[in-house]
């Protein structure tokens, strides 16, 4: 089976996980811009951060036979900062035109401040004007309130429901996002955020539909493997193979495809990939035959 | 000089032309979106080789609207397919000499694409790289791996400094136990008998 992780910050990891990744069998990845586990002070780190995105990680990532794309955006955290604020938000026009740019995001709250429903907004306008979808966090604190704020910003916006996908979800705030036209992400995290049995009994509960897993790995303490992992945790929980696809390749390819810059038949034809292999001593399949190209 | 814009099929060409070439925002944009507009089947650039249809209409693009941008904004926020695409275009565009920064520059990349779009297929090093960069040019393919083939008038080139190089090369890998590539004999110096 095909994998995709469509939220992952591979500048802070190394070539071993892209190497245990593509042997996983993830074959594209999306990295959205967010902060870099401490501020920023200037805009040209921005500049340049964006490009390494675009450029370095893209190559890198090739590497090892996965496609590389990103997000651009002002993450919630740095929308505070007025130092950079209006200065990363000057910069965006010149790079979401760009092949390898499926959305704008990370946005959304952090701390639900005034200065960040601003920047949320109106990089919902840059969004429109570039015909792209949007990528938004939510909130570790006051999780809740802070996901139904920002779906009340997407609605008082009129931005397409369809064209928003919400991330990092848990049982609380997966039935308020299900209940408008979004999509629904879910960081499944080493500790905190969601982990693969409560995934599964969620997907078992709501079904595929519009619905999304990642691992969210950065910096910090996460696993790039997250999202073979869960979907060996589904397999396992006696969910069809069928959903199993449509939830950790097919719905990231419908929702970030919206934008024509991901071409599915070109994920299919890229590398070279074994479904034989193994990882951690498991393999993917469950007494399926491997495929292989 | 319209060697791009004749090179593209009809349609590309048209989309070309109907960009307007003193109008900034959209020429960055076009620039930009190319592949999405023109795809990138394979294109012949008379005397240059096959290219992208994104590649040469990018390229086509630069000639048009070198008044409004310049090839070293459009490198510095291009992601690595538009930065090749101004490599490729650089001894085909005005005064090509005042690029040079430019073109050394690239040849600094990690990216292997990029540093191929400069060093290979290209005649912008053979006939403006000072010997200094020409040589690093030419350890840095062979270090990674590229043919010696592909850079253009590398015999013509061939100096004293660039044998003493390769064989210093030869020798680390030697050294190293690590096989030498069979093709940097060609740059070292013969050895009177």
């Amino acid at each position: 089976m095909k994998l995709f992780d469509p939220h992952i910050h591979m500048t802070s990891r190394t070539t071993d996980d892209y190497e245990a990744m593509a042997k996983a069998g993830i074959r594209a990845i999306i990295e959205p811009a967010f902060w870099l586990g401490q501020p920023r002070t200037k805009v040209g780190t921005f500049e340049d951060y964006f490009q390494a995105l675009l450029g370095w990680e893209r190559f890198r990532a090739s590497q090892f036979g996965i496609t590389h794309f990103c997000t651009i955006g002002l993450n919630p955290k740095e929308a505070n900062n007025p130092n950079v604020a209006q200065g990363v938000l000057d910069l965006m026009p010149h790079y979401l035109g760009k092949d390898g740019v499926v959305a704008v995001g990370e946005i959304g709250f952090d701390d639900q401040t005034p200065a960040e429903e601003k920047f949320f907004a109106a990089q919902l306008e840059l969004a429109k004007k570039f015909d792209l979808p949007v990528l938004i966090h939510t909130p570790h604190r006051d999780k809740k309130r802070g996901t139904e704020r920002s779906l009340a910003v997407v609605k008082e916006q009129r931005f397409a429901e369809e064209r928003v996908l919400i991330d990092h979800n848990n049982e609380e705030t997966l039935p308020l996002v299900l209940a408008t036209g979004c999509w629904a992400g879910h960081s499944i995290y080493p500790n905190t955020k969601m982990d693969e049995p409560r995934m599964a009994a969620l997907v078992k509960k709501y079904g595929p539909s519009r619905i999304i897993v990642n691992s969210a790995a950065d910096w910090g303490v996460s696993d790039p493997l997250k999202v073979p992992k869960t979907a060996i945790a589904m397999k396992d929980a006696g969910i069809v193979a069928a959903d199993i696809e449509t939830i950790v390749w097919k719905n990231p390819i419908a929702f970030f495809g919206q934008t024509g810059r991901i071409v599915a038949a070109d994920l299919a034809s890229n590398a070279s990939y074994d479904q034989a292999e193994l990882f951690e001593g498991n393999s993917v399949l469950r007494g399926q035959t491997p495929a292989r190209t | 000089m319209t060697v791009f814009l004749d090179a593209l099929p009809a349609t590309a060409n048209e989309w070309v032309v109907s960009v307007a070439a003193d109008d900034r925002l959209a020429l960055l944009a076009a620039f930009s979106g190319a592949a999405r507009a023109v795809g990138k089947e394979p294109c012949v650039v008379p005397g240059r080789g096959t290219w992208g249809t994104d590649e040469v209409a990018r390229a086509a693009l630069l000639v048009r609207g070198a008044a409004s941008v310049s090839p070293e904004e459009l490198y510095d926020r291009g992601d690595n397919r538009e930065r090749q695409a101004v490599l490729k275009a650089l001894p085909l565009l005005a005064d090509p000499e005042r690029f040079l920064p430019l073109a050394i520059e690239a040849c600094r990349t990690n990216v292997l694409t990029i540093f191929e779009a400069i060093a290979c297929e290209n005649t912008y090093p053979e006939r403006f790289f000072p010997e200094l960069n020409f040589n690093q040019m030419v350890l840095k393919a062979s270090f990674n791996g590229v043919a010696l083939a592909r850079i253009v008038g590398l015999a013509a080139r061939k100096n004293d400094e660039l044998a003493r190089m390769a064989a210093d090369f030869a020798a680390e890998r030697r050294a190293a136990g690590r096989p030498v590539p069979a093709d940097l004999s060609g740059i070292m110096k013969e050895v009177a008998s």
